[in-house]
């Protein structure tokens, strides 16, 4: 076992048998610096926490230890010079710098589930999150009664997950009294049926009504399972009327999640629901050079602007090319040109999106419970007419398609007719009738 | 526990510690205040950053230990009006202060929580007039940079030299540098100190007049003064070789009173950009000095009575950066030293060479 693995599982261990005050403040920052005959040598920051470790600490460091590796023979304590350096990438990097990992980063902290790595300095502020950005401010202040609950929602690889754990871990911070958890809706789920089946629900209720701040991640998984649904009711009322904070997020407005109890939706509408977009470009230069700024290395600003311009889709996909190319930097110790770049990636960047004429046209007849095909015929029957509108429009205004090629691909039509067809939509979704309600909820179903 | 004590000492003590509490620390225990009584009373706070320790003198009753949240400590103190004997009891986890007309009732913190003071072992010591020493930090220390990202820069540099102690800060705008003369042969390695530290140890070490052991050690350097002692974390770095950096040769040179440059500054000033855009035209040929600003506001034109030599140059420095120069400069006239346009500028004292100051001028 290296010395990483063992400290850091020594450590795990060690959080649960102290305060977490205690944890914080003394095992910050430390790390083993190397094994030899047994001993084991901890690096620590300061001599004070040296002298704290070796005073009240250390039988509890050596047993843990030994617990996890039975060569250990004893500890020393040394302050260290230098912080641990990645050792993947500390060596080659030379001119580019040094990277540094904060050992507390490493793990998800058993208590209540949250990375730790999820923080608001991490977190990039842009005008597609700014309004989530506030709320959870909003909701840092006054945890329990600004916005009880809030619920995020948006897209994968946006920050959903992240924006929910950073307030987690703020709470965390600035109240430590408060009991966090933070799970997945799937794990709850998994854990209510266990439970059923074990004849232990009451313990599992008792389990989590004693959060004051739940997080719960993914609530869309809970689409259908009516008797988890439930269950999360009662959950929900408990907390709330203790003035417990409750965070959810899902890939779609409470609304559209098919199968999803209306008493649900109505307490989740009580809150806040906010959505976080996909980034626009300039956020997306911003969180480049974050996320390099964090790894220590610098990105020429030509490319960050051709990568977002570049990179269509979520966060999570831009920090995987960004990770390539600062592991093919620093492979071959230079920062890449804007043409290392374009090879690199470009198998990263989807082509433009094909328009999915034929999937459109099914979902919008299945959703008006119509023949697929009539869409293209020249019938004139009303309950066909409006859904080729529809069509039309959505091709139209979310896939902004040429108005004659609209007209070609659905039965030849003339692009005066789709032109009609257009604007009379618009004008009905301007008079705001029940088409925007059906607008949205094709949407979210394409 | 219980004592008796003059409220003036406890005061003092109280308030010198309760500076260096930790503020912002997730352990609660750090932001109180060990009151440690074995035959002597000494009062303790740390930060895990720095360390104080101050013994008072009072009557010992009965020996104990009790931590007290400081803040409150010494807002309690300050604002109690008597002069007299405060006796401190310590009773079933509660801290009892009666004195006259006073009866206060503390909760205590945990005291076997407080954290250890480390204390030097072995390491090279010297000892050096307080006033000396601190003269030294305070010279260079508002040099030093304010963010945490290059903790070298965020540092006062020590280093002896013969007999010479040399200290040096610099934000990588501006750099100042004062040497201070022990009459003795002093010796140690080279020590970065963090400047947080440095304004508490200027602030302790200040109103002691006579001498101060120091201690150096490998991670800590120690203060031993008095009935107190003061520890301190230092920085494992190295700082930049900062000598190169000093220009030698000048193509401009200005002398002028340091009481008018520092007037036009100012006045100046209240007319500079959003970048503090202060501009020098220093006109050797027409034997003129003007300091400029300007903003959307209005302009400022001031003359300074200088005598000058060299070319002839026009060149913009940050107020902000400029004005820190001046205070640890003793002597009634400056010398200002330019090589020319985006070259660094040199400050001194004129008759003073103990003292220098570099600043990086403003892009145009």
């Amino acid at each position: 076992m290296d010395s990483q693995q063992l400290w850091d599982s020594a450590l795990i261990e060690i959080e649960l048998s102290i305060s977490r005050a205690n944890f914080k403040t003394w095992f910050k920052d430390t790390f083993v610096s190397k094994q030899e005959d047994g001993v084991v040598y901890v690096s620590v920051p300061s001599e004070f926490v040296k002298g704290w470790l070796q005073d009240k600490f250390h039988k509890l460091i050596l047993k843990t230890l030994r617990l996890t590796s039975d060569k250990v023979r004893s500890v020393e304590y040394i302050v260290s010079k230098e912080r641990p350096v990645s050792q993947k990438i500390g060596g080659t990097l030379g001119a580019l710098g040094k990277i540094e990992l904060p050992l507390d980063n490493f793990y998800v902290n058993k208590k209540d589930n949250l990375n730790l790595r999820y923080d608001f300095d991490s977190f990039v502020v842009g005008p597609f999150n700014e309004l989530a950005h506030a709320a959870a401010q909003a909701v840092l202040k006054n945890p329990g009664s600004s916005y009880n609950p809030l619920f995020v929602y948006g897209q994968t690889g946006v920050g959903k997950t992240h924006l929910i754990q950073a307030i987690g871990n703020k709470i965390k911070d600035l109240y430590p009294n408060k009991n966090v958890y933070y799970l997945t809706s799937e794990k709850f789920a998994v854990e209510y049926t266990n439970s059923i089946q074990a004849n232990t629900t009451n313990s599992f209720k008792e389990k989590y009504r004693k959060y004051d701040v739940l997080i719960m991640d993914d609530i869309q998984f809970f689409s259908s399972k009516e008797k988890t649904q439930e269950e999360l009711f009662h959950l929900f009322n408990s907390i709330y009327e203790k003035r417990g904070q409750i965070l959810f997020s899902s890939d779609r407005h409470p609304n559209f999640i098919p199968g999803l109890e209306e008493r649900l939706k109505s307490r989740f509408a009580q809150g806040m629901i906010v959505d976080i977009s996909p980034p626009d470009h300039e956020s997306k230069a911003v969180i480049i050079k974050k996320k390099s700024g964090q790894s220590n290395f610098i990105i020429p600003d030509d490319i960050v602007e051709y990568l977002a311009v570049s990179v269509e889709g979520s966060v999570r996909e831009l920090e995987g090319i960004l990770n390539s190319i600062i592991c093919q930097a620093q492979l071959k110790n230079k920062t890449p040109s804007l043409n290392d770049v374009r090879g690199l990636i470009k198998n990263n960047i989807k082509p433009k999106k094909m328009v999915p004429i034929e999937s459109i046209v099914k979902t919008v007849a299945n959703y008006y419970n119509i023949e697929p095909e009539n869409v293209y015929k020249k019938t004139r029957k009303k309950e066909i007419v409006k859904p080729r509108q529809m069509v039309m429009y959505i091709l139209r205004e979310d896939y902004n398609m040429p108005y004659p090629t609209i007209g070609q691909k659905l039965g030849g039509r003339d692009h005066t007719t789709v032109i009609h067809s257009y604007e009379k939509i618009k004008r009905e979704l301007k008079e705001g009738s029940i088409l925007i309600q059906e607008v949205d909820q094709l949407r979210s179903m394409l | 526990m219980k004592i008796t004590c003059l409220k003036e000492d406890l005061e003092k003590a109280v308030s010198n510690t309760e500076r260096i509490t930790g503020k912002n620390l997730n352990l609660p225990v750090l932001k109180g205040i060990l009151i440690n009584v074995n035959k002597s009373i000494v009062l303790s706070s740390t930060n895990l950053d720095l360390g104080i320790e101050i013994e008072i003198s009072g009557k010992v009753e009965k020996e104990g230990r009790v931590v007290i949240e400081g803040g409150i400590l010494n807002s309690l103190l300050s604002n109690i009006q008597t002069n007299k004997n405060l006796t401190l009891e310590l009773k079933s986890n509660n801290l009892f202060i009666t004195g006259e007309n006073i009866k206060i009732t503390l909760s205590t913190l945990p005291s076997n929580e407080f954290p250890l003071i480390p204390k030097p072992k072995k390491g090279k010591s010297i000892k050096i007039k307080a006033n000396l020493f601190t003269n030294g930090l305070k010279s260079v220390w508002s040099s030093a940079s304010n963010s945490t990202i290059k903790p070298e820069l965020s540092s006062v540099y020590i280093y002896p030299n013969g007999e010479q102690v040399i200290f040096v800060a610099t934000d990588s705008f501006r750099l100042s540098e004062k040497k201070i003369l022990f009459n003795n042969i002093v010796n140690f390695e080279p020590i970065l100190i963090p400047v947080k530290n440095v304004v508490e140890i200027i602030r302790n070490l200040e109103d002691t007049t006579g001498d101060v052991e120091i201690i150096f050690e490998e991670n800590q350097i120690s203060f031993i003064y008095k009935k107190q002692f003061l520890t301190s974390r230092i920085i494992n770095g190295a700082f930049p070789d900062y000598k190169q950096i000093i220009p030698k040769e000048f193509n401009t040179e200005i002398i002028s009173l340091k009481e008018d440059v520092i007037n036009s500054l100012k006045q100046s000033n209240v007319l500079s950009d959003k970048f503090n855009q202060i501009i020098f035209s220093v006109f050797p040929s027409k034997k003129t000095l003007t300091i400029k600003s300007q903003n959307e506001k209005g302009e400022n034109i001031s003359r300074v009575e200088a005598s000058l030599n060299g070319d002839d140059i026009e060149i913009g420095f940050n107020y902000r950066y400029i004005i820190d120069a001046f205070q640890p400069i003793s002597s009634d006239s400056v010398s200002f030293s330019l090589t020319g346009p985006g070259r660094p500028m040199v400050i001194k004292g004129v008759s003073d060479g103990s003292f220098i100051y570099v600043v990086m001028p403003m892009n145009k």
